[in-house]
């Protein structure tokens, strides 16, 4: 019998608190060992790991590229299969290769088998596909059953059409699914990371609220304590509440440290929204089991009436080359407003002379305003700067064109004033242009509303 | 005093790559409720500082986590050519000057 059978056995047999290891919030960036050791130590019924999320951006998802070296990762999926195979647990892995679809997948499964034959491990691996399907989302967005997340516009045909890679974020059903299937290791492409640790307790019957709520905090490792970090962190639920604690004695889980978690990348602190429902945490409440392990209780669950499916979808736009260069003349960095944009146009005009006008051509200003929504006027200038110019055109070819054409006459240019006329610009190496390969953006981020919210994704299993 | 001097905490991430949001935490519950009750962190003094219309600007305050959030549109879409902050984080600093 695999880990998750024997799991599901064992407690269904004799019910007792469940132990969830939370061994990584971004797995491919490093595991710490000593407190994965110590969360092993702790004897743990399942060990979870989320690899993704939306925030890197939509290059990843749109060009079907891990975020992680190819090196750290398989450190992590190799420290974690040994951990999980030798206690005999399931280990369950979200939103693989960064990005969740297929490409992250398979590029992350990959890696897992490569690790298998390597050293010598036999396992049975449950593999759960997000890629959505176009045929059906069509289908969906002239049906209607497709709304825009957060004032998105509404999808159209095209951009489903045009996407690279479109994924959904799969829910806690096919987790359960694969965990019926008597596997090892679940390995799941895009997927809620409550997905990874609801899965186990939810199926063993424990309430629904207290086990989205704390997957919800274990799934970012050791973030909820003082200090946060990204050490394993070990949750033990029963049917009141759980508690938490760090795998690192030197963070400690308080009530209000684990608190304050509930806001983190969340627009409202209070609810959560999943796929077949919402976790309500108004009457959520955190105590101190001692110096450094919380408890939690209180989160309610509401089934939903109109199940969705988060979709993110990035299409892409171009080819991206920069320029790279700083100043330090105050004439210029003064006038960098103004001057920018004129040179913006004797270089359309240089590069357009027998080409349409194909490309955007960006100017950012670190120290001055490269950073901020909103600057505030009069703010004095800076000593020096360092200017960034970005070109997105329809070929790699087109952008680096752009680009060493505005270097060479950004250096020369000749504005009111100037005195350093050997050239406005410093570079910190040659060449200075930079072509960084193919720019994305994301043209889908909206909901799917689906009767079934797990038969979007499924599940296959593999004996290694 | 600016809010600097009294907040443990003061950030800003992405909450999806459509809503900026801030969390200003605080180290005691007479510190929260200080500047809970004070009308220093209004829709209009966010509003001002990041130059969105009040209405599009939401303050939840977070007694159980001594927190107050506030939550933004962003200009653009994360990784949107023109965006400056893929991730959000840097977008804290008006916050730290306001005065209590």
């Amino acid at each position: 019998m695999s880990a998750s059978g024997r799991v599901l056995r064992e407690l269904r047999a004799e019910r007792r608190p469940l132990r969830l290891l939370g061994a990584s919030g971004q797995l491919g960036y490093g595991v710490p060992t000593p407190a994965f050791n110590a969360g092993l130590a702790r004897k743990p019924d399942m060990i979870g790991c989320d690899m993704g999320s939306i925030d890197i951006g939509p290059t990843y998802l749109g060009k079907g590229e891990m975020a992680t070296s190819p090196e750290s990762t398989r450190r992590d999926l190799r420290k974690v299969l040994h951990g999980a195979l030798s206690l005999n647990v399931p280990l369950i892995i979200g939103s693989a290769g960064s990005a969740g679809a297929g490409a992250h997948l398979d590029a992350t499964l990959a890696i897992i088998r490569d690790i298998a034959r390597t050293d010598a491990l036999s396992f049975r691996m449950a593999v759960i596909r997000a890629d959505i399907d176009r045929g059906m989302l069509l289908e969906a967005v002239r049906g209607g059953k497709v709304t825009g997340l957060d004032d998105m516009p509404d999808l159209t045909e095209e951009e489903v059409t045009e996407a690279s890679n479109i994924v959904g974020q799969m829910g806690t059903g096919p987790f359960r699914s694969a965990l019926e299937m008597d596997v090892d290791v679940i390995v799941a492409g895009r997927a809620c990371d409550t997905g990874i640790f609801a899965a186990l307790p939810t199926l063993l019957g424990f309430p629904t609220g207290l086990s989205v709520h704390m997957a919800k905090i274990i799934e970012c490792a050791s973030l909820c304590c003082v200090p946060g970090g990204r050490d394993p962190i070990l949750a033990i639920l029963d049917d009141e509440g759980f508690i938490l604690e760090s795998m690192n004695p030197d963070r400690r889980a308080t009530p209000i440290s684990v608190a304050a978690h509930s806001l983190y990348e969340q627009s409202d602190p209070f609810t959560v929204h999943e796929p077949d429902g919402s976790l309500d945490l108004t009457n959520a409440q955190y105590v101190a089991v001692d110096d450094r392990r919380a408890r939690v209780s209180g989160a309610a669950w509401k089934d939903s009436t109109d199940p969705t499916i988060k979709l993110e979808g990035a299409r892409w736009i171009g080819e991206r080359a920069l320029l790279l260069a700083g100043s330090a003349d105050p004439r210029f960095i003064a006038q960098s407003k103004d001057l920018l944009p004129k040179v913006a146009i004797v270089v359309r005009d240089l590069v357009c002379e027998d080409t349409p006008e194909d490309y955007t051509l960006r100017f950012r200003v670190y120290g001055v305003d490269g950073v901020r929504m909103n600057v505030p006027p009069g703010e004095a200038m800076p000593g020096e700067v360092f200017l960034m110019a970005e070109c997105i055109a329809p070929t790699r070819e087109r952008a680096s064109e752009v680009v060493r054409t505005c270097k060479q006459f950004l250096l020369h240019y000749g504005y009111p004033g100037r005195l350093s006329t050997a050239g406005n610009i410093a570079f910190p190496f040659t060449p200075p242009e930079i072509s960084v390969g193919p720019a994305y953006r994301f043209t889908i981020y909206h909901l799917l509303h689906v009767d079934d919210v797990d038969a979007l994704f499924p599940v296959t299993v593999e004996t290694l | 005093m600016k809010l600097s001097d009294i907040a443990q905490v003061i950030r800003s991430k992405n909450a999806g790559p459509r809503r900026l949001t801030f969390d200003i935490m605080f180290g005691s519950d007479a510190d929260y409720q200080r500047v809970a009750q004070s009308p220093a962190i209004s829709a209009e003094v966010i509003g001002r500082l990041y130059s969105v219309p009040p209405s599009e600007v939401t303050i939840f305050p977070y007694p159980v986590g001594r927190a107050i959030k506030i939550v933004l549109a962003r200009k653009i879409m994360a990784g949107d050519p023109g965006d400056f902050d893929v991730y959000g984080a840097q977008q804290h600093a008006p916050l730290l000057g306001i005065e209590l």
